[in-house]
């Protein structure tokens, strides 16, 4: 039995900051570990391999407060399996607004999934600002929990963890404007377009 | 406007008799929101995916009143309304504010709206408290000032829909 899988359950995949967490994990994990991207939509391959570990990592963002509709559809045919051995679940939920509690209600999800279907629920970690903590100076934050989660799995624990930036929230409100000001200059959009109150090209009193 | 939106088909009759604009998602094609951000950074205020998710934001943006109707899984909208609502983040700016205590996205020009959800399958009751702390957060990020949750069986969706219709009218 293999120990550890690894399931990305963003969109953005490969280009994710689910991945560059999961990248993290491996390496306080130390050990082997199978990864699948749910928008492969290799359904039925993930679900075998999911049996043959012990412990498996959903790593995702936060999407409209809950979980991506992509990683419930793969949630839907997990649920289909009637496999013996079902691992111990454990999660990295990241989120784009600053306070990681934002995650908690798509943490609960992933609790019900798990006390619907046999799951033995293990490990969660909710980051806060986790489009930008990787490439900032509190990095190390994201890092030391990510740690701290490994450990606690290989020790068979459970319970939630939760970082964030530390920054008020003015000083995030200003830092994140700076970072999207940024990609939209990357872009040719000026801040001015950015700060558009059209909505497909129209405002509601057109 | 008043905008009725639901993940399966209601009965014509009943759809088709008030000043709201009704959107069945059953027969529409939306992909997945693929996370580019190109609705703030590339083309702000249009989502770059030019399939039907494109004429659905701007309705939830205009409405003061809405009604979503959607089946329930893991205390979460089901999918087909789970990804319109991801695909609906064109509405927002990529700037943040704080609201309600906490950090969020500033609004374009999204109204501000009394929102009654109806939410249907076999529930338990944990699930129907984990749909409604989704929606109170959903709230702070959809320009909800009030909203009511509507739990029923799947048999009673149309009778809970002309329900609201009534109290629309009335
Ligand atoms: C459609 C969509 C919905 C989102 N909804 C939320 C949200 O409700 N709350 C939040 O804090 N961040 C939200 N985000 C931001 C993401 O959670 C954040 O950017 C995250 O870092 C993306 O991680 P990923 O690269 O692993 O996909 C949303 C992003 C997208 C594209």
């Amino acid at each position: 039995m293999g120990k550890l899988v690894i399931i990305n359950g963003s969109p953005r995949a490969v280009k994710s900051n689910s991945k560059r967490y999961g990248e993290i994990f491996k390496g306080y994990w130390g050990d082997s570990a199978e990864e699948f991207n749910v928008i492969s939509g290799r359904y039925r391959e993930i679900c075998m391999c999911v049996e043959k570990h012990r412990e498996l990592l959903f790593i995702f963002p936060l999407y409209a407060d809950g979980i991506p509709a992509v990683l419930l559809g793969f949630l839907k045919e997990l649920e289909k399996s009637s496999y013996k051995h079902k691992p111990t679940v454990h999660a990295i939920i990241n989120c784009g607004f600053l306070e990681p509690e934002q995650n908690n209600v798509a943490a609960d999800m992933i609790g019900l999934f798990c006390e619907k279907n046999g799951y033995p629920l293990g490990m969660i970690l909710c980051i806060g600002g986790g489009e930008a903590i990787l490439d900032t100076p509190f990095a190390f934050m994201a890092k030391r929990k990510i740690k701290k989660m490994a450990a606690a799995i290989r020790k068979g624990q459970s319970y939630r963890l939760k970082t964030s930036m530390m920054l008020t929230k003015n000083m995030f409100i200003k830092a994140s404007s700076k970072y999207w000001t940024e990609m939209g200059m990357k872009n040719g959009i000026s801040r001015e377009d950015m700060d558009t109150m059209e909505i497909e090209g129209k405002t509601n009193k057109e | 406007m008043k905008l009725l939106l639901s993940d399966r088909e209601l009965p014509a009759e009943l759809v088709k008799r008030g000043d709201y604009k009704y959107i069945s998602l059953v027969q529409k094609k939306i992909h997945n929101c693929t996370g580019c951000f190109g609705c703030w950074v590339r083309t702000p205020g249009k989502c770059v995916i030019r399939d039907d998710a494109t004429e659905i934001y701007p309705l939830i943006a205009q409405s003061e009143k809405l009604i979503y109707v959607s089946r329930i899984y893991l205390g979460s909208y089901d999918i087909p309304m789970k990804i319109m609502l991801e695909r609906a983040i064109p509405v927002q700016k990529a700037f943040i504010r704080i609201h309600g205590g906490e950090t969020h996205h500033v609004q374009r020009d999204v109204k501000e709206k009394e929102a009654v959800i109806i939410g249907y399958g076999n529930l338990s009751e944990k699930e129907k408290n984990l749909f409604e702390n989704l929606v109170e957060r959903n709230a702070k990020n959809m320009s909800f000032k009030r909203w009511r949750i509507s739990f029923v069986e799947e048999n009673e969706v149309d009778e809970a829909v002309i329900k609201e219709l009534d109290l629309w009218e009335n």
